[in-house]
């Protein structure tokens, strides 16, 4: 009880411009809320050592991604090869490893496209109101009319096999959800009393937009983003799982896994390599998200 | 009531007629010719002349779009190039496999995610609700793909218990064909389930906090009565929105599933389709599955109205 009378304390903090002294506390209520919750440190532990294999790829990987050796297929993960080896030889590890790269890269990327499209997107039909909000809104509802696999599907085969394909069709199947959810706050801030106040002393709207709006809609976008870069991951490693996406011998997570799956029986290694860098990803990435949310937005943590 | 289903259906008419356009413009994003895309160099020049002529591509855009629309109108979706049937007759032949697996993971899913959810919200924050709760993390974050291969390396590889792949008919060879669709069915009902399971236990416990719950039980109804009678009838309300909004997913799943576990679907089709960079199929099916999507929704909408009067109010 006591923590829900502080709480919801703190969402009134959040919508007045807060002074310095309760910022500090605000944030240092942020952090203790985000430690509570059991499991956020161990999805940071995942989401940093993801972050590492990603960037530090080319020290860590103790083979070449690509390098094939026929004269040792197929082996069990052993001293030499701690996942095994492939069907053409290459060091399962390894290749985990390069494809944490694809993998974040592509989470991201196209989450912040869809950010940066659904944002502007929302706050032009959330500002504008009457028919451009119409026509923005009815365009996003035809986008999500589509099973998002399935639009992905389509549109990366038109755009063509290969990363940059992958990414745009996620970006634009993950943009109505931002719009959505800043076209809400949009409509929500724009009454608030400080706009008019901002109004009344002559500000201008693009100014409005930029000093008071978008700040203060943020945070639920954040919260967005870092739960949408988890199913973004998980919607990469389908797509290249199913062909599109980076190209052979590129090693990507999905593909890793589709490439392995003639080998269940002789080695399954193959497929839970991947398959278990994937699952703990997404995991680890779902509990920082879960966190995130109970911390920045305490309404929204039941 | 009947102004709820007009107002819904001519909130969908706009939509339909992006999607629609949407669709059409697909061809036109291709880097390139797309007649080139579509078929290989080595093709003679006269046949990608024909094929040109055969899908319009000649005419100016708009008149492109009114031919295609007009030919919708009339209910024709065009013509694969590769099998050159109509997408219809395609699509027709791979329904039934898709819908029996679709109903199949629906089953499944409910009767699995339903009591998991009513035992984790009464044993809120305890050991049976650690496990509800952490089934449907799993659920969730478990891309579909790998749980399958996971399947059929238990069951199929390793125990041999069930078929790993193909399809028989459930209605024409019997038991058979219900074990060919056990591993997809398992596979695309788990995610769904988890969000049931999710949803149901958040509603419950909500629901378990009303006042009207309180009522009943100072009355003195026994705890089953009260859950049974006053709960659950409330708590599955948003489960039937989730439902509905999990239909994309679904489909999604599907596809993932049927290439899988080779299930001769329309999920497949579309597989297939855009690997033979069969546009025309792609297009068709693409619609198809967009329309079917959008109806159902309009479907879980209207029945909403029922099922909640207070909806109708609004």
């Amino acid at each position: 009880m006591a923590s829900s009378i502080r709480e919801s304390g703190f969402a009134d903090a959040a919508s007045v411009a807060a002074a310095p002294a309760t910022a500090r506390s605000r944030r240092w209520d942020v952090w203790r809320r985000a430690a509570r919750a059991r499991l956020a440190p161990l999805g940071a532990v995942v989401l940093l050592l993801a972050i590492a294999a990603a960037i530090g790829a080319p020290f860590l990987a103790p083979y070449d991604p690509l390098k094939q050796n026929l004269g040792n297929t197929l082996a069990a993960p052993g001293r030499a090869h701690a996942l095994g080896t492939d069907n053409v030889g290459r060091d399962v590890l390894s290749r985990v490893i390069w494809g944490t790269r694809v993998s974040l890269v592509a989470g991201i990327v196209s989450v912040a496209m869809a950010v940066v499209a659904g944002t502007l997107l929302g706050l032009l039909a959330g500002y504008a109101g009457g028919r451009v909000d119409g026509i923005v809104m009815r365009l996003m509802d035809a986008v999500l009319s589509f099973p998002p696999l399935v639009l992905a599907l389509a549109l990366g085969a038109v755009l063509g096999a290969g990363l940059t394909g992958v990414l745009i069709a996620l970006g634009v199947v993950y943009t109505p959800t931002f719009a959505r959810l800043m076209r809400g706050q949009v409509l929500t801030i724009k009454a608030r009393d400080y706009v008019d106040a901002a109004r009344a002393l002559g500000a201008s709207g693009f100014q409005i937009a930029c000093r008071h709006v978008v700040p203060n809609a943020a945070t639920p976008i954040v919260v967005q983003a870092s739960l949408s870069v988890a199913f973004a991951i998980l919607a990469e490693a389908s797509l290249s799982f199913l062909g599109l996406g980076v190209q052979p011998p590129q090693a990507s997570w999905g593909s890793m896994i589709n490439a392995g799956r003639g080998y269940l029986q002789q080695a399954p290694w193959i497929v839970f390599g991947p398959g278990a860098a994937l699952f703990i990803t997404v995991v680890g990435l779902n509990f920082v998200g879960d966190a995130l949310r109970d911390a920045l937005d305490p309404r929204l943590s039941r | 009531m009947l102004r709820l289903v007009l107002h819904r259906i001519a909130a969908t008419i706009p939509v339909l007629l992006l999607v629609t356009a949407g669709i059409f413009s697909l061809l036109h994003l291709t880097p390139g010719d797309p007649i080139d895309v579509m078929m290989a160099e080595s093709v003679d020049a006269t046949v990608k002349e024909n094929l040109r002529k055969q899908l319009g591509l000649d005419q100016p855009i708009a008149v492109q779009y009114l031919t295609w629309m007009g030919r919708l109108v009339r209910g024709d979706l065009g013509r694969s190039i590769r099998n050159g049937e109509p997408v219809i007759e395609n699509v027709g032949r791979r329904i039934r496999p898709s819908l029996q697996l679709a109903l199949f993971a629906m089953t499944i899913s409910v009767t699995v995610a339903i009591p998991i959810g009513i035992i984790s919200a009464l044993r809120h924050n305890r050991t049976a609700d650690r496990v509800g709760t952490t089934f449907a993390l799993f659920g969730i974050c478990m891309p579909n793909f790998l749980l399958a291969l996971l399947l059929i390396f238990l069951f199929g590889v390793t125990l041999r218990w069930l078929p790993i792949s193909g399809y028989m008919d459930p209605l024409e060879e019997g038991w058979d064909g219900v074990r060919s669709l056990v591993l997809p069915a398992v596979t695309l009902g788990l995610a769904l389930a988890a969000v049931i399971t999710r949803t149901l236990r958040s509603s419950l416990l909500e629901a378990l906090a009303e006042d009207y719950v309180r009522t009943a039980r100072a009355k003195g109804l026994s705890e089953w009565l009260v859950i049974r009678g006053h709960v659950l009838k409330n708590a599955l309300i948003p489960v039937v929105t989730v439902l509905g909004l999990q239909l994309g997913t679904l489909i999604g799943g599907a596809v993932i599933t049927e290439y899988v576990f080779a299930l001769p679907g329309v999920g497949r089709l579309v597989v297939d389709a855009v690997f033979a960079r069969d546009y025309p199929l792609v297009q068709g099916v693409v619609l198809l599955i967009a329309v079917g999507f959008i109806l159902s929704n309009l479907l879980v909408d209207i029945l909403y109205g029922f099922i909640d009067p207070r909806i109708r109010v609004r």
